[in-house]
């Protein structure tokens, strides 16, 4: 099965390549498409196998059990869905060919460097990856070209190296925790756990900190989350989905991976209280944001803030439905986010412009798009029938449970602001009068196929939690050391 | 202790250089500053390589030489030259408020290491705080400059101090990773140049304090 996860992250590197020496078009375009979907297959095959029962795929370096198919799978999924999307949205861009090729290679890179993240068991390469992220994603940023997008990039390249260069002095200290017990291999995330109960509980303490602003930085948590709202609203709508459905989650595997380990040194108190700080401080700025939001992409890049709150609360707050709620959110969140900057790129087309106020009227004049908007939007503010209702009710149930109901209520709080302010943003997109003269008529109907695919998932999580996904969140809970 | 004498006395010139690229305010001077402070580590690497016995970092010096003290130094000078820009933009902070505050920065440093340096047993340990103080000044730095080729080199500082840290602390990280870092960095650093040209040509100036359209 060694041979799985070599192809998994070889379609992506190989698709890439082949796209940058590519010259026709349309074989690019086929290359990009066919080279996503597969991601997804090849994911899903993995998952499948350790959800049967084969508990670890390893091969050198690289290691995947069910934490790393469980995002795996996410990145995957995403990927293609943006993917397919991305090769329709580009065919409006009338920018020269060879952009054309660097954005579809850089697409793929992008997607082979968050694969690597979750899919390797050296903590140092794990850096080196999600570095790598950042790296591939500054050009996409960029695409459109315009003075604020190229602010956006530098923007998100410095607040990002920085960030990460902090997670990697954690990273050098909790391998200085460990290596005295182990040696060269203290970096590898199996020989660390193994040894986790020995480690001198002050220097991973310090570690942890590190490690928590670093990775905490690439998931969006405040208050290192300023980067976000610009690139987000700047990037091109296919780049924006693939960042806040996939990317954000790589961040969070980071943080999940190491408090793994940390926890056992430390117990869970530790980890818990700096991550339902930073959680609730992401939730609250997010909040305070959200009300009184003019441009739609910040708004929804605002929520991602929000979200990214909820799930680090879900985490410290812990306990099986903490972890579970957590989880589930993250991927409830990555499949409503990407799916709403989708359709964002397809309002953006409609109406030329990114401002609330310019947009009116959007189940009139697309209804397609206004439909799956709204469907969308309906399932991001946590309302039943979908997902992130039950995750988020799960989250809180636990704070109350794990004895932190000052965090619960003021977080509660916090979403209910953040529920007002969006609304009436929303609301006022979606109906009244368009401004202009707009024919009825979707921009674009590539995305209506993969985009009712997100949000069929999004009730199916939302109404049914089937015994064969329970078990598959017990073999999670086993790795990140959370007991029934 | 030969090894330990020498590793404390590179550790000093490491702060040491990191002080001087602060009080300096010519690029070009910055940037030279920078390039010996590379060339510190890289001998600090060579010598941990000879006295620790780790054979493989007396690679990594090679490779840290190249990339530290004549690629990525020559890639912002060739900037500096080209945006034609001699002079460093005063910070947020003055001269002497931000000396001040690095100060305090290393007697924090010494604080919050305190508990890596008094467990660990190399004779290189002493250097820690040293070294992690460069990590501080080095985030300060990238917050309170306003020029983009400025707050770079404030970046830069930070990844050194952290790789500093790493050989002290540990005879630095498995080869595959030390190697993979070096990589990112380089591809960062030719990335943030093509930024500060863009930079320039969009809004005829590298002050970020400029790039204000982004806001709420």
């Amino acid at each position: 099965m060694g041979m799985m996860l070599i192809l998994l992250l070889t379609i992506p590197a190989a698709a890439s390549a082949l796209i940058g020496f590519s010259r026709k078009r349309e074989t690019i375009e086929w290359i990009h498409a066919i080279a996503s979907v597969l991601s997804f297959i090849a994911a899903a095959v993995i998952a499948v196998t350790i959800w049967m029962g084969q508990e670890v795929i390893q091969w050198q370096l690289l290691r995947a059990d069910a934490l790393s198919v469980f995002f795996a799978a996410i990145i995957t999924f995403v990927g293609a869905v943006t993917g397919v999307y991305a090769v329709g949205y580009m065919r409006l861009d009338e920018s020269d060919p060879a952009r054309i090729r660097i954005f579809f290679a850089l697409f793929q890179l992008f997607v082979f460097t968050m694969l690597l993240a979750v899919t390797t068991d050296n903590l140092g390469l794990m850096w080196v990856a999600i570095e790598g992220t950042t790296l591939a994603t500054v050009f996409l940023v960029t695409f459109h070209d315009s003075e604020t997008a190229l602010q956006a990039a530098y923007k998100y390249l410095m607040i990002s190296s920085v960030g990460i260069a902090m997670a990697f002095m954690g990273t050098v200290l909790m391998y200085y925790a460990a290596a005295a017990r182990v040696g060269e291999i203290g970096l590898s995330w199996t020989s660390l756990i193994g040894v986790a109960a020995q480690l001198d509980p002050s220097v991973v303490k310090l570690a942890f900190v590190f490690i928590l602003i670093g990775y905490g930085t690439k998931a969006g948590l405040a208050p290192m989350h300023t980067w976000l709202p610009d690139t987000y609203s700047e990037a091109p709508a296919p780049v924006s989905a693939l960042m806040s459905g996939a990317l954000s989650t790589v961040g969070m595997y980071a943080l999940i991976r190491f408090k793994s380990v940390i926890d056992i040194t430390l117990g869970t108190a530790y980890t818990s209280t700096w991550l339902m700080r930073f959680g609730l401080l992401s939730l609250g700025i997010a909040a305070a944001f959200l009300v009184s939001q003019r441009n739609y992409k910040r708004m929804l890049a605002y929520s991602s803030v929000e979200h990214t709150g909820i799930v680090a609360l879900g985490l410290g707050f812990g306990g099986y439905w903490g972890t579970v709620g957590a989880l589930l959110h993250i991927l409830n969140h990555s499949l409503s986010k990407s799916m709403l900057f989708i359709l964002s790129g397809s309002i953006r087309l409609k109406y030329r412009t990114t401002e609330i106020r310019g947009v009116r009227g959007l189940l009139g004049t697309s209804p397609w798009t206004g439909a799956a908007f709204l469907c969308g939007v309906v399932a991001l503010l946590g309302l039943p029938p979908f997902g992130l209702f039950i995750s988020e009710f799960m989250v809180f149930r636990a704070g109350f449970e794990a004895g932190a109901p000052g965090y619960a209520v003021a977080g509660i709080a916090f979403l209910a602001l953040a529920f007002a302010g969006m609304l009436a943003g929303i609301n006022a997109m979606l109906y009244g009068k368009p401004a202009g003269d707009l024919d009825r008529s979707d921009p674009l109907m590539w995305h209506i196929a993969p985009v009712a695919l997100n949000v069929v998932l999004l009730a199916g999580l939302g109404l049914t939690f089937p015994n064969g996904v329970r078990a598959f969140f017990d073999q999670v809970l086993l790795i990140v050391g959370v007991s029934h | 202790m030969a090894f330990a004498r020498i590793a404390n006395f590179l550790s000093f010139i490491f702060l040491l250089m990191t002080f001087l690229l602060i009080i300096r305010n010519s690029l070009a001077a910055q940037v030279r500053m920078f390039a010996m402070q590379s060339a510190v580590l890289t001998a600090l690497a060579g010598v941990v390589a000879y006295f620790g016995g780790r054979g493989e970092l007396a690679g990594v010096a090679v490779v840290f030489a190249i990339v530290k003290v004549i690629v990525i130094p020559s890639v912002l000078n060739r900037a500096v030259s080209k945006i034609g820009m001699q002079r460093a933009v005063a910070p947020y902070l003055g001269t002497s408020m931000s000396m001040f505050i690095c100060a305090l920065l290393v007697v924090l440093a010494f604080y919050v290491m305190a508990p890596v340096t008094s467990s660990n047993p190399l004779p290189t340990a002493d250097g820690i705080p040293l070294a992690f103080a460069g990590v501080l000044i080095g985030l300060f730095t990238t917050v309170n400059r306003r020029r983009a080729l400025t707050q770079i080199l404030g970046f830069l500082i930070l990844e050194n101090s952290v790789f500093m840290v790493a050989l002290l602390a540990t005879y630095g990280v498995p080869l595959i990773v030390e190697l993979g870092v070096f990589l990112d960095v380089l591809v960062a650093v030719l990335i943030l140049e093509v930024f500060v040209y863009r930079i320039k040509d969009n809004f005829d100036s590298i002050d970020v304090k400029k790039m204000g359209a982004l806001r709420g």
